[in-house]
C-alpha cells in the first residue's frame, strides 16, 4: 500500500522495490522524526526548487543521505553498538570499528540531520533549538553544528551513543560538545589529541614526530572503542575500509576534472552532498553514494561535452572553503550571482591537491596519521594557502570566497591572514565573508546577497579588463 | 534622456534624476512600513523636484539599489549599493579612491578605481556598531533631538569618554554606567562617536585607505563622526553637498549607461 512519503522517496532517488522493503524502517524513522504528510509536501517543493533534479546522481545521492538517517535513528531499536564521530574528524578510527563488526553503526549525527532535516526536509531549526535547550544556549557562540547532535539526541530522534571518538583534530569545541553528550548520558568518550599546527612553510614536509604522536592517539582511541563496544578490530580493518572507500575517492577525482569544464556541469550545492557524505558516513550512505557517483559522473560527463552548465559560459570561477551543509539557498546566493563555483576545500583534498603520504608505518593509528597529515587542514593557515593556490592553477579560478563564522575559531582566527597571504600569493581578489555553513537562522542567503552580488561585479569587470589588455 | 536611480535603504529611500548626466531632481524620505509605497513616494517627489511634468513611466532607464532592489517593480535593473556608491562618489569628485560609506544599517568601506570601480571592499556583519542605528540609539538615551545634532556637541568635548564595546547593546549599558558616574554629556557624545569611527577603522583593516578620501550616507552628515573617522585614518575625509543620495546618484549613473547601450545597439 502506498505511503504519504512514497513520492518524495521516489523524487530523492529510491526505487519502488526499496521503498516497499523498506516500508516499514521508513514509517518508524517519520514517525520518530515527527514527519507526516504535509511535511512530505512541503519537502517536495524544496527539493525540486533548490536541488538539480533533473540530475539522476543527485536524486540517489539525496537518497544516499535518507538511507543513512533512517540507519541512524532506527540504529539502537535494532541492535547497533553506536559510535559518534564529529565533523570535519580523523576519519580513520570511526572507518575501522564499522569495518570489524556488522554490529557497529558509526556515523556523524549532525552532519546527518543536517542534510535531511536543513537540505531535504527544511526542518532543522527545532532540531537546533533542542540543542540551545540542552546546553548549548543562543547568544554564547556555539557552533550549530553541535547544537544539531546535541539537539538531536534530547529530542530523542537520534540514539545515545554507546561511544564516542572525540577530536579537537579541526575544532576544539566539538570535543567539548562531545563532553557534553558523555555529561549528560554517560557516553564513554575517547579524545584524539590535536596537533593541527606546523611551522610556517613546513607543509608538505612535516616531522615524523607529529605522525607517532597522532598514531599514539589513534591506537589509545581504537583500544578504547574495542573496549566500550565489545569488539576486536579485524587486523586488516584499515585496509577494508580504505578499499571499500576507494570508489567513492576516485569518483571524487574524476568529478574535480569534470569541474574545470567552463561552463561547470553541476552546483557546487549538490557536490556539497558528495563530499559531506565522504566525511560523515562509514556505512550504508558512502555505499550507496558510491552508486549516486557513479550515475553523476556519466550525467556530468554529458553535460560537459555538450557544453551545458549551470553558470554562463565565461563565467568569473571562484573557490569556496565549504558549501553549506543544511540550506542550499545559501550556497545558492553565488551561483545566482552570477560566479561559478567548481571547487570547495574539501573536495579539492580529493581532487588532485592533496600530496601523496610519505613513510612507512605499522601500526593503524600510524598509518592513519599519516594519511591524515597529508591534507591541508593538519597544517594551519599556511598549508591551506598552499592548497588554495594548487586549486587556482587547476581550476582557472579568478577569486575566492573564504567563509569564516564569528564563533568558529579555526576559520575566524585565519580569516584576515588567510584574506591577505591569498590576495599576495594568487594576486586574486578575495572575499571574506560571514556566513555560518551550518545554520541559516543569522546568516541568511538575502543577508548575504549584497556583499556576493558586488563581489560578482567586481570579478566580472576584472575579466572584461583583462580580455580587453589581452587583445591589444 | 531622463534616467533615475532609487536606493531603498533600511532606513530612507532615497532617488536622484538625471537629465544628460546632470542632476535634475532628488529626494529623500522615510522608508517606512512598506518599500513599494516608499519608493513610489520618492521618486514622485525626485520627479516633482525636477521641474520637468513627468512621470515614472516616461523615464527612459530606472536602476535600484539597496536592501530592497530587487522589489521595485519600475525598476529595469539593480545594481548594488556599494558599486553605486563607488560611481556616485566619483562622479561628485573624480579623485575619489577611497569611500566610507555609513548607512542606517550597515558601513562599507570601498576602494574605488580612476574610472569609478569598485576594486575591494567590506561591509559590516552582524553588527550595528559603526552606522547610523548606533548613534540613534545612543542619541536617544543621550536625549539629543537627532543623530546629526550629536555632531557639533561631540566637537565640543575636550575628553571624550572612553566607549570599549563595539556592541551596541553592551555600549548603551557603558554610556549607563558612565552617566552614573556623571561624566559630562558632551564627553559621553564625543565618546560614542569616537568609538562608532573606531569600529569602521578596524572593519576597513586590509583595505587601501588612500587620499581622496569621501565620506558618504545619512551618517555623513554628522561632523563628529568625521572629525573622529580623521583621527582614525590619519586622512580627511571629503564630504559631497548630500552625502545621502550617493547610492541613488551612483544608480542614475549605472542607468545612463544602460541607456547609452541601448541606444548604441
Amino acid at each position: 500500500m502506498k505511503g504519504y512519503y512514497d513520492d518524495l522517496f521516489r523524487l530523492c532517488g529510491f526505487e519502488d522495490e526499496e521503498i516497499n522493503s523498506e516500508r516499514s524502517r521508513i514509517k518508524a524513522t517519520l514517525e520518530k522524526l515527527e514527519l507526516g504528510p504535509e511535511d512530505m509536501e512541503r519537502a517536495d517543493a524544496w527539493v525540486r526548487e533548490y536541488h538539480d533534479i533533473s540530475l539522476a546522481g543527485v536524486r540517489k545521492l539525496l537518497g544516499a543521505w535518507l538511507k543513512e538517517l533512517i540507519d541512524l535513528v532506527l540504529a539502537k531499536e535494532e541492535g547497533k553498538k553506536i559510535v559518534y564521530f564529529g565533523f570535519p574528524a580523523i576519519l580513520g578510527p570511526g572507518l575501522m570499528l564499522s569495518a570489524s563488526s556488522k554490529d557497529v553503526f558509526v556515523s556523524a549525527p549532525d552532519m546527518v540531520l543536517d542534510h535531511t532535516m536543513g537540505q531535504i526536509f527544511n526542518k532543522l531549526t527545532p532540531i537546533l533549538e533542542a540543542g540551545e535547550a540542552n546546553g548549548l544556549p543562543p547568544g554564547h557562540a556555539m557552533c550549530s553544528l553541535w547544537q544539531a547532535k546535541v539537539g538531536g539526541v534530547a529530542k530523542g530522534i537520534i540514539p545515545v551513543p554507546d561511544f564516542a571518538l572525540a577530536s579537537s583534530y579541526y575544532c576544539d569545541m566539538g570535543s567539548k560538545a562531545d563532553d557534553l553528550v558523555t555529561a549528560l548520558y554517560g557516553t564513554p568518550i575517547a579524545y584524539i589529541d590535536g596537533i593541527m599546527d606546523s611551522k610556517w612553510g613546513e607543509f608538505p614536509g612535516f616531522l615524523p614526530d607529529r605522525v607517532e604522536y597522532l598514531g599514539a592517539q589513534i591506537n589509545q582511541a581504537l583500544k578504547m572503542g574495542e573496549e566500550a563496544l565489545g569488539i576486536k578490530i579485524a587486523p586488516d580493518a584499515w585496509e577494508i575500509s580504505r578499499e571499500s572507500s576507494r570508489p567513492f575517492r576516485d569518483n571524487l577525482v574524476r568529478l574535480v576534472d569534470l569541474m574545470k569544464a567552463d561552463p561547470v556541469p553541476v552546483s557546487i550545492v549538490e557536490l556539497e552532498l558528495l563530499e559531506a557524505l565522504s566525511g560523515s558516513s562509514t556505512g550504508r550512505g558512502i555505499r550507496e553514494g558510491v552508486k549516486a557517483m557513479d550515475i553523476l559522473v556519466k550525467e556530468l560527463d554529458k553535460r560537459v561535452r555538450a557544453g551545458v552548465g549551470v553558470t554562463e559560459k565565461g563565467a568569473p570561477r571562484v573557490m569556496v572553503r565549504l558549501g553549506h551543509t543544511s540550506d542550499p539557498r545559501v550556497t545558492r546566493v553565488i551561483e545566482d550571482a552570477g560566479l561559478a563555483v567548481p571547487l570547495t576545500f574539501i573536495l579539492g583534498s580529493f581532487g588532485g591537491v592533496r600530496v601523496e603520504p610519505k613513510g612507512a608505518y605499522n601500526t593503524p593509528g600510524e598509518i592513519i596519521a599519516n594519511y591524515e597529515m597529508t591534507g591541508g587542514y593538519y597544517h594551519g593557515t599556511d598549508a591551506q594557502i598552499q592548497f588554495y593556490e594548487k586549486a587556482t592553477q587547476i581550476m582557472n579560478l579568478d577569486g575566492f570566497i573564504a567563509q569564516y563564522l564569528y564563533n568558529c575559531r579555526p576559520v575566524a582566527t585565519i580569516s584576515h591572514a588567510q584574506r591577505r597571504y591569498l590576495e599576495e600569493k594568487t594576486g586574486l581578489p578575495v572575499l571574506s565573508l560571514e556566513i555560518d555553513n551550518f545554520d541559516s537562522r543569522t546568516h541568511s542567503a538575502d543577508s548575504l546577497r549584497t556583499k556576493v552580488e558586488t563581489f560578482a561585479e567586481m570579478l566580472r569587470a576584472r575579466k572584461r579588463s583583462a580580455s580587453q589588455i589581452d587583445f591589444i | 534622456m531622463l534616467v533615475a536611480g532609487i536606493d531603498i535603504g533600511a532606513a530612507t529611500a532615497k532617488a536622484v534624476v538625471l537629465k544628460d548626466s546632470i542632476i535634475s531632481g532628488y529626494a529623500i524620505r522615510p522608508v517606512g512600513h512598506d518599500v513599494k509605497i516608499a519608493a513610489h513616494g520618492v521618486i514622485t517627489e525626485a520627479l516633482k523636484n525636477t521641474g520637468l511634468s513627468i512621470t515614472v513611466d516616461k523615464l527612459d532607464y530606472v536602476l535600484s539599489t539597496g536592501y530592497a532592489r530587487n522589489t521595485i517593480g519600475f525598476a529595469h535593473k539593480s545594481a548594488t549599493e556599494i558599486i553605486c556608491h563607488a560611481k556616485g562618489a566619483h562622479f561628485l569628485i573624480p579623485s575619489t579612491r577611497f569611500i566610507i560609506d555609513m548607512g542606517g544599517q550597515d558601513s562599507k568601506a570601498i576602494e574605488v578605481d580612476s574610472e569609478g570601480n569598485c576594486i575591494n571592499f567590506i561591509m559590516n556583519d552582524k553588527c550595528a556598531a559603526g552606522t547610523g542605528r548606533f548613534l540613534e540609539v545612543m542619541a536617544n538615551i543621550l536625549e539629543v533631538e537627532s543623530m546629526s545634532e550629536m555632531g557639533p556637541l561631540a566637537l565640543q568635548s575636550d575628553e571624550p569618554c572612553i566607549i570599549s564595546s563595539t556592541c551596541t547593546v553592551f555600549a548603551e549599558t557603558e554610556i549607563v554606567v558612565l552617566r552614573a558616574q556623571g561624566k559630562d554629556r558632551k564627553d559621553l557624545i564625543a565618546g560614542v562617536h569616537r568609538a562608532s569611527a573606531s569600529r569602521v577603522h578596524s572593519m576597513a583593516t586590509g583595505l587601501r585607505c588612500v587620499p581622496d578620501a569621501v565620506f558618504t550616507g545619512g551618517v555623513a552628515k554628522n561632523t563628529g563622526v568625521k572629525k573622529y573617522l580623521e583621527e582614525e585614518f590619519g586622512i580627511n575625509f571629503l564630504v559631497p553637498p548630500e552625502p545621502q543620495i550617493i547610492g541613488a546618484l551612483g544608480a542614475a549613473l549605472i542607468a545612463q549607461t544602460h541607456t547609452a547601450n541601448i541606444s548604441r545597439d
